[in-house]
C-alpha cells in the first residue's frame, strides 16, 4: 500500500483521494453483492441443517476429513465437509460461509494445520464443473461452450494437487506436526 | 445442467418438509445469519478494495503487466491474457469484466477466449479468500500457504494454456 501511494504521489497526486473513496465504494458494492448471494444460500443451508440433512451428508465423508485435517472437532469437520461438497458442485457462494465457520472453530483449538489446508484447497479452486464460465461463454455465442469443462477440470486438479503436496512437504520439513 | 440448482433447492426443501421443519422460519433465520456474517466482512472488504484501487490507479498494475507479459508469453501464456492472470487473485468482478471483454473481442470460440475461460474457471481470488477467511484469526502471517498457492496457480495457468492448445 505504501509503495502504491508513493508511486501515485509522483505520477498523479490529485487522484489519490478519489482512488481511496472509489476503492471503499467498490468494497461496499461487493459486500452488498456478496450479501445477496450469502442470504440465498445461508437461508437454504439453515433449512438443510434444521432437517439434519447436512449432518447426514457430512456423516458420509466425516471420517476421512477428520483424518486428513487432523481435527477431532465434529462440528468443524461437518463444516469442512459441507464446504468441500459445495465447492465441488460449483456453488462458491454457499461454500464460503461454511469455510469461515470452520476456520473460526479451528481457531479455538489453535489448529493452524487444518486452517491452512482448508485455505489452500479453497484458494486453488476445486470444481467439478465450471458452470459460471460455461454460462458466460454460451451467452457470448459459443458453438461448443462445454468443451472447456475438461481442460478446466485438469487445470484445477493440477493446482490443487500440487499445492496440497507442497503444503504437506513443507509441514513435514518444518516439523510442526499437530496431533 | 441448468436444472441442477433448482433441483438442489427443491430437494432440500422437500426433505425439510418431510422432516416437519418450519421451512420459512429456518430460512429467515439463515438470512439473519447472513446479515451478521456480511457485517463482519465489510471492514475487511473495504480495506482490500481500497488497496486494489490504489494498485490500479497508481499505474503499478499496468507497469507490472507490461513487465511480466514477455515472461508469461515465454511460458506459453498469450500476451493478451497477462492482465487476467494478474488481476484474478485480487478481484473476481474485475477479472469477470475482463473475461467478457476478451470473449466479445476475440469471439467465443477462438483460442484466446477458450484459454481465458479455462484460466478463469480454474483459479480463485486468492487474496480475497485470504482476507475473508482469516479476518478473525490472530495469527495473520501465513506466508508459506500463500506462496504455495501462488506457485500452484501459476503452474496450472501454464498447463491450462498448453491443454487449450491440444484439446
Amino acid at each position: 500500500m505504501i509503495i502504491c501511494s508513493a508511486a501515485l504521489l509522483i505520477t498523479d497526486p490529485a487522484s489519490f483521494l478519489p482512488a481511496l473513496s472509489d476503492g471503499a465504494k467498490k468494497g461496499l458494492d461487493t459486500a452488498i453483492a456478496l450479501f445477496v448471494i450469502y442470504a440465498v444460500w445461508m437461508g437454504l443451508s439453515e433449512v438443510a441443517e434444521e432437517s439434519r440433512l447436512t449432518a447426514r451428508i457430512s456423516a458420509l465423508i466425516k471420517k476421512p476429513i477428520t483424518a486428513i485435517f487432523r481435527t477431532k472437532d465434529e462440528a468443524a469437520a461437518e463444516d469442512i465437509a459441507m464446504n468441500v461438497s459445495c465447492n465441488l458442485l460449483g456453488i462458491g457462494g454457499a461454500a464460503t460461509p461454511y469455510a469461515v465457520r470452520a476456520i473460526d472453530r479451528l481457531e479455538k483449538q489453535q489448529n493452524h494445520f487444518a486452517q491452512n489446508l482448508l485455505f489452500i484447497i479453497n484458494a486453488t479452486s476445486i470444481q467439478l464443473f465450471p458452470a459460471t464460465v460455461i454460462a458466460i461463454r454460451s451467452s457470448a455465442g459459443s458453438s461448443a461452450a462445454y468443451d472447456i469443462a475438461l481442460p478446466s477440470l485438469l487445470a484445477t486438479a493440477i493446482s490443487t494437487g500440487c499445492a496440497v503436496c507442497l503444503f504437506l512437504i513443507s509441514e513435514r520439513l518444518s516439523g510442526r506436526k499437530k496431533p | 445442467m441448468k436444472y441442477i440448482l433448482p433441483l438442489i433447492f427443491l430437494s432440500v426443501i422437500a426433505y425439510a418438509v418431510f422432516r416437519r421443519v418450519n421451512v420459512f422460519a429456518a430460512y429467515s433465520r439463515g438470512v439473519g445469519n447472513a446479515i451478521k456474517f456480511t457485517l463482519q466482512l465489510v471492514p475487511v472488504l473495504i480495506c482490500v478494495f481500497i488497496m486494489c484501487q490504489l494498485f490500479e490507479v497508481s499505474g503499478l498494475s499496468a507497469a507490472l503487466t507490461r513487465a511480466l507479459s514477455p515472461v508469461f508469453s515465454a511460458l506459453g501464456v498469450p500476451q493478451e491474457l497477462t492482465r487476467l492472470v494478474l488481476i484474478k487473485p485480487f478481484s473476481g468482478s474485475g477479472s469477470l469484466a475482463f473475461l467478457t471483454q476478451v470473449l466479445s473481442e476475440n469471439g467465443a470460440d477462438s483460442y484466446i477466449s477458450r484459454c481465458a475461460c479455462v484460466l478463469y474457471g480454474s483459479s480463485e481470488t486468492v487474496f480475497y479468500i485470504y482476507a475473508v477467511y482469516f479476518a478473525r484469526c490472530r495469527q495473520k502471517r501465513r506466508l508459506i500457504p500463500v506462496a504455495i498457492i501462488l506457485f500452484s496457480t501459476t503452474l496450472s495457468t501454464i498447463c491450462a494454456c498448453l491443454l487449450c492448445r491440444i484439446m
